[in-house]
């Protein structure tokens, strides 16, 4: 019961406050729209540049949030309150990063879709890409949220969050990009490098939240 | 109206921030319907031991007893969000403790809330998030109140209603421990000085 208060109160505060999805949206999109600029106007350098762009930018945009996750938390009091609440910290940390996913982070498929047909993309592995993101979207805020959680209240705290949450999040980039280059070669690997990035979602929806508790309750002593 | 079993002990309780001791063997017991109100000079290490009596802080040595848990905790931040209305956050407060929603109309009105209701929590001056944060506190359906600085940002009238909200707490058994440099001026109070413990 408990639970599912939290989860609605922290969806509406991703989605109302800071932005919203506005947030990782603008970034993300952003960063679509001046990539090509820099790689140059040969449609098959592009199209083959696509997926790796695209799933680069949704990492980027992953980590937008990241920084003010917990760090609001920790400094209006709320970290207290959520610690005494009767809930396990590991357990506000999930619901918290499970309701960013959904309510700030879901215009992300959407935009790898679009952007993979803006690239050139064909429209079946614009789809294995949107299909990809939206797999490993779980995973990036995940991953993002515990580094979030580790450096909250910390001077440079986005640069450790980057340095933290990236090398972690490198395997969803791999399996999120290689579901729409098999789709574009034909190789047929794209519904397991799609399984992939689902499985190493789930493990970091199970490990990420237990390190995010236990970070914030050391912060907290 | 329910009424609450509550207990608070510590003993031979020491805790340090870093290398450094700042609060040394203490030991208390309050039983229901008790208040203790602690005092001090600034770095005595009042907030350090209402955070050790809530959990939050592990103790070098000694032991805690707080029944039922978890404490409700008034600290130096409400936990209010800017963006969210004063009842919406008292609606979310009320619902994670399983408190009856209609609750919320009651601890408002005692708190002079009213009118603040739909106001988001960020456009709330320093003593109406204090009142919010009391209504929040009230709403916890806990035994075991920790107050830090309570009356710090609150006019006369709004002491006043803090007075009569703790009075109302303890007639049903809870106990309250407050840190403050101020006289809260409620009646039949313990005292403990840290200041005087640290220099003895």
């Amino acid at each position: 019961m408990s639970a599912r208060g939290l989860f609605i109160r922290e969806a509406r505060l991703a989605f109302a406050g800071g932005g919203g999805p506005a947030g990782p949206a603008a970034f993300y999109l952003a960063a679509l729209a001046l990539a090509p600029l820099a790689i140059g106007p040969d449609a098959a350098i592009l199209a083959a540049a696509g997926p790796g762009v695209i799933v680069f930018g949704a990492l980027l945009a992953s980590l937008q949030g990241a920084e003010r996750m917990f760090a609001d938390d920790a400094s209006d009091g709320t970290l207290e309150l959520y610690a005494l609440s009767g809930l396990p910290l590991s357990a506000c940390a999930l619901i918290k990063a499970l309701a960013y996913t959904l309510a700030a982070f879901w215009p992300a498929p959407v935009i790898a879709g679009m952007g993979a047909l803006a690239y050139g993309l064909s429209l079946e592995a614009a789809l294995a890409l949107a299909a990809g993101i939206a797999l490993a979207a779980p995973g990036l805020v995940f991953i993002a949220a515990f580094a979030g959680a580790l450096a909250a209240g910390l001077r440079r705290a986005g640069l450790i969050i980057a340095l933290i949450a990236a090398p972690l999040q490198a395997p969803l980039l791999v399996f999120a990009a290689g579901a729409a280059r098999a789709a574009m070669d034909g190789t047929g690997l794209t519904g397991a490098n799609l399984m992939l990035a689902l499985a190493f979602s789930l493990a970091a929806m199970v490990l990420a939240p237990l390190g995010a508790g236990a970070a914030l309750r050391a912060r907290l002593e | 109206m329910t009424h609450y079993d509550a207990v608070l002990s510590c003993t031979n309780l020491t805790l340090e921030r870093g290398d450094r001791v700042l609060v040394r063997d203490i030991s208390l017991a309050l039983e229901p319907g008790q208040a203790l109100v602690l005092t001090g000079p600034n770095g005595a290490g009042k907030t350090t031991l209402l955070r050790a009596l809530a959990g939050l802080l592990r103790p070098a040595a000694g032991e805690i007893a707080l029944e039922p848990g978890p404490a409700g905790w008034l600290g130096h931040a409400e936990g209010l969000k800017p963006a969210e209305t004063v009842r919406q956050a008292l609606d979310f407060w009320a619902a994670l403790s399983d408190q009856p929603r209609d609750a919320v109309e009651g601890v408002m009105r005692a708190l002079a809330l009213g009118h603040l209701a739909r106001r988001p929590c960020g456009a709330l001056s320093a003593g109406q998030k204090r009142r919010a944060g009391l209504a929040r506190l009230a709403l916890s359906g806990r035994a075991v109140w920790l107050m830090d600085e309570p009356s710090a940002p609150l006019d006369a009238a709004g002491r006043e209603r803090l007075s009569r909200l703790a009075q109302a707490h303890r007639a049903r058994g809870g106990i309250i421990l407050a840190a403050t440099h101020a006289d809260l001026g409620w009646p039949d109070v313990q005292r403990l000085d840290l200041g005087a413990e640290a220099a003895a």
